[in-house]
């Protein structure tokens, strides 16, 4: 059993860790992932009785407390009761010792008279244990590949079966194949023991753990079970992670996360850097406090619902153009709603920002029920549409379209807003020269007219932003860089998105979440990932089926799922 | 060889076999190669040693046996040199003749001596193994350790003393080291003897012969080895803080290996490739140190009596003992590249 109390590393007067707890059980398998520099390595060196900061706190192994003992009686722990792997299997052997000779010595060390026999005994056991054939015992280790050094080093710090055992990226540097069974070497090597796996690969951390924490500058954000966790994200820094790590279960283009990671930030560490930041995010630490099965430090109790639906719908006469939606919205998110024309998709859309009246059911924007669309409505909701050229008033120039939000909500003075509307502008990759702001609609391309109608409708820096078709009259080339400009927005942001297209194929590219909808109603929702790759619904597997794909027989994406027979499924007409 | 899962350890075969033979042929080519280097390097020497007295100006004789040449000159005298050097034939056939009689251990007549000057060089030449060595192993050895303590405490104060200490014995130059170890130590505390290798006439024999001659041998090797403790020192103090950051080091930290295990074993080993080197490369200058040591001591070495015939204009004597002590170093450079097969695996790998 190890219980970590508070602990604490700081090192030249800088915190890099600041106060982490964590009980951990035999058995207990725990991936501490996070960014360079968060403190991941410092952890493990601080367990281990090798760090070079000043350590405080306290490290419970069995109830004994490893940060009081001398440095005789840590040593007797080191490499017996705890071990750990470094990262960098390049060098982490010693150049001038034999595989078998450094092994052996793992053992030695921690026995009072040798008896060779029982030693090598147990080194050819060890060699076995990880599939490492013995006759490489006799080289040295610029005669081993990458994958046999890091066998070599897990034998060493299993030679005395410890209780506790501490992976340092032990997958880096290896190539896919290797790491994959080094993988499954370590996944059986861990059972019944405490093992923590320290590493920025997400997906090594997914495969070797039950359990994952995420540290950030020194403190655990999250923590909570493996799955669950990588499933659905609630700290914003986790789901930032996630977003920039490269896997083959999300489809979404990769986004980073804005700004750096800096040490010793009064209040929330992340906040800096956090899209939904309230005032009491820069003054006061937030607690690691249980929520719903998992722990969380946010002051907002992690990533908010920007937008909850319940049971919406809307009429048209006695015809239900929406029929009982529910659907939330989280924060810096986009929801891609997917389905025919017809299928209610805008109705919705509309339905959210005004234009249609609700009939039943309860809107809510950030906690707050959904009665009045007033100003403040609108600062924190903006909506883009299909055809920009007819979206912006032929009347106005491009700084007119762009400056008359502002003047409605009153911001600034005249020069103000000309310079907002010019940041915007930048923003969206327009030009700002005066020929150019001076144009009017029809003087300026199907993709420039998007760009201005998107800049139109951020300038006010809305939290959620309602596109309907926003690429679906443009070129594919000027499609891919608005798409692009609105990842990247969201990304700085923090934008929720609700993005309305019949395309599903464009949906998995932008979306986190995707919901089907078919007859004013969510036949099918879940992550872009699962709904496009195992899709539940018939009418989301026709969708798939008929999504444009590159093969000429037109199955590109011959997935596990058959067209089904039977009923035809048909959209409503109204 | 199969892995835990029942699958080969070993990728696909893929090229030619290399048949044993081939193999080996080409191993022993390699070493040929290595010495290769050293043979060149020999030839090189021999050839310069012939060609730069034969390039100086004027009277051959005078050339090669100095101002003396002409005064004390024979006309028999005259006749045997000009057959021995086959002054009155071709380059090509001198050179000849010059390699027949170096092969012959002929490295010349010292008029001062009147002996051969090989004779002369090997009277001299153990006393200067005995110093020199000496003097190297124990610098070597003592800078290692220092270096070894000194950079594991770096910082430290044990450390700042050493460092601070050896950095000022590195001032001196070592004949005045042994200047000043001879006025204290030999002339007002009056412990060791003033000069020689060992009491002229005492009769004495084994273990008292033994304990004398460490007695005389004690002040110059203190000048030596104070002196050049410091280079070997300083780099595996160096050496040592660099190692000590590296992730082997680490590993063997986390397997919970003791202090003295760390630092000599895991480290200390690790640091001894660039000391091995640099000691090679001090037996030139330990040469020179030897010269004026010798001097200071009247030690009877090979320095001393390189000095003697620079005062005698004793030139085949010169000429033997410069030989001498190029081939020294080339043998010292060719110890140390046998010695980094022996300590670095990878060295012998990556030939």
């Amino acid at each position: 059993m190890l219980n970590i109390q508070d602990l604490k590393v700081s090192y030249d007067g800088a915190l890099i860790l600041a106060g982490v707890d964590l009980d951990l059980l035999r058995g207990d398998s725990l991936a501490i992932i996070g960014e360079s520099g968060a403190g991941k390595t410092t952890l493990g060196l601080a367990l281990m009785g090798l760090g070079e900061g000043r350590v405080s706190g306290r490290v419970l192994l069995d109830g004994k407390d490893l940060t009081t003992l001398d440095e005789v009686a840590r040593r007797r722990i080191r490499g017996k009761e705890m071990a750990m792997v470094f990262q960098n299997v390049e060098d982490a052997l010693n150049p001038i010792m034999t595989v078998s000779d450094q092994i052996k010595e793992a053992i030695d060390v921690h026995r009072e008279r040798g008896d060779p026999g029982y030693v090598g005994d147990r080194v050819r056991r060890l060699f076995r244990a990880v599939g490492l054939d013995e006759a490489k015992g006799r080289s040295f280790p610029h005669q081993l590949s990458g994958g046999e050094k890091q066998r070599a080093l897990i034998a060493m710090a299993l030679a005395n079966d410890p209780q506790v055992l501490i992976l340092d990226e032990p997958t880096a540097s290896l190539d896919a194949v290797t790491k994959a069974e080094i993988t499954r070497l370590l996944r059986e090597r861990m059972e019944n023991k405490i093992a923590l796996v320290i590493t920025h690969d997400i997906s090594t951390a997914a495969r070797l753990t039950d359990k994952m924490a995420v540290l950030y500058a020194g403190r655990i954000v999250e923590l909570g079970d493996t799955q669950d966790l990588l499933g659905s994200p609630r700290h914003p820094y986790t789901r930032g992670l996630i977003r920039s790590s490269p896997n083959m279960t999300t489809p979404k283009d990769l986004q980073g996360i804005p700004g750096r990671m800096i040490h010793g930030v009064s209040g929330c560490p992340f906040s800096d850097r956090c899209t939904q930041r309230i005032e009491i995010c820069s003054e006061a630490v937030p607690p690691l406090v249980e929520a719903g099965g998992r722990l969380i430090a946010c002051h907002r109790g992690g990533i908010v619902p920007l937008l909850e639906l319940s049971r919406v719908v809307t009429r048209f006469g006695g015809l239900a153009a929406v029929d009982g939606v529910d659907l939330t919205l989280y924060e810096g998110e986009t929801i891609a709603l997917v389905g025919e024309s017809g299928s209610g998709k805008t109705t919705l859309a509309k339905t959210v920002i005004g234009l249609f009246d609700l009939a039943e059911g309860e809107m809510r924007l950030e906690g707050e029920p959904l009665v009045r669309r007033d100003r403040d409505f609108y600062r924190k909701v903006q909506m883009i549409y299909q055809n920009p050229k007819e979206s912006i008033s032929h009347r106005m120039t491009v700084l007119d379209a762009v400056t008359e939000p502002l003047l409605i909500q009153k911001v600034g003075g005249a020069a103000e807003r000309i310079e907002i509307a010019k940041r915007v502008l930048e923003e969206v990759e327009l030009s700002t020269d005066e020929a150019f702001l001076k144009r009017y609609p029809h003087q300026i391309s199907g993709g420039e007219a998007q760009r201005v109608a998107i800049a139109r409708a951020l300038v006010l820096n809305p939290k959620l932003l309602i596109a309907d078709e926003p690429t679906s009259a443009l070129d594919p080339s000027v499609q891919a860089k608005i798409l692009k400009l609105l990842l990247d927005i969201q990304e700085k942001r923090g934008l929720a998105i609700l993005f309305i297209t019949h395309d599903i194929a464009l949906a998995r590219k932008v979306s986190d979440r995707l919901a089907v909808m078919l007859k004013g109603k969510i036949v099918e929702e879940g992550s872009a990932g699962g709904v496009t790759t195992a899709p539940i619904h018939p009418y989301t597997m026709r969708l798939l089926e008929v999504a444009p794909d590159l093969d000429p027989k037109g199955r590109g994406m011959s997935g596990p799922w058959a067209v089904p027979e039977g009923p035809t499924i048909r959209a409503r007409e109204f | 060889m199969e892995d835990q899962y029942g699958r080969p350890l070993e990728g696909p075969k893929v090229g030619w076999d290399i048949p044993k033979a081939t193999v080996r042929a080409w191993a022993l080519l390699r070493r040929a190669a290595f010495f290769t280097n050293y043979v060149v390097a020999f030839l090189l020497i021999l050839t310069l040693n012939f060609v730069l007295p034969r390039l100086m100006p004027g009277d051959p004789f005078q050339a090669i046996y100095g101002q003396e040449a002409l005064l004390a000159m024979t006309p028999q005298l005259k006749a045997q040199l000009i057959e021995r050097l086959s002054l009155d034939q071709s380059m090509g056939q001198q050179f000849v003749a010059y390699i027949l009689a170096l092969v012959q251990g002929d490295l010349g007549y010292s008029y001062y001596y009147n002996q051969q000057v090989l004779t002369v060089i090997l009277d001299f030449l153990p006393w200067t193994l005995l110093l020199m060595g000496t003097a190297l192993v124990l610098s070597t050895l003592a800078g290692l350790v220092l270096g070894i303590e000194s950079g594991y405490r770096r910082g430290r104060s044990l450390d700042k003393a050493l460092l601070a200490s050896l950095m000022f014995l590195n001032g001196f130059p070592d004949f005045f080291m042994g200047i000043v170890l001879l006025l204290f130590f030999g002339v007002v505390f009056g412990v060791v003897p003033l000069s020689g290798a060992l009491t002229p006439y005492s009769g004495l024999e084994g273990l008292a012969l033994v304990r004398d001659i460490l007695h005389h041998l004690l002040a110059p090797l203190a000048a030596l080895v104070l002196v050049r403790v410091t280079s070997p020192y300083l780099l595996t103090r160096n050496t040592m803080i660099t190692t000590l950051r590296e992730n082997f080091v680490m590993t063997a930290r986390s397997k919970g290996c003791t202090e003295g295990q760390i630092k000599y074993r895991h480290a200390g080993r690790n640091s001894l490739l660039p000391v091995v080197t640099s000691t090679g490369l001090m037996v030139p200058q330990m040469i020179t140190g030897a010269l004026f040591v010798e001097i200071v001591f009247t030690y009877p070495g090979v320095g001393w009596l390189l000095y003697n015939s620079l005062l005698t204009r004793d030139y085949p004597l010169i000429q033997g003992i410069l030989l001498m002590v190029t081939l020294a170093v080339l043998l010292a450079n060719l110890l140390v590249d046998l010695l980094y097969l022996k300590i670095d695996p990878r060295v012998s790998d990556a030939r």
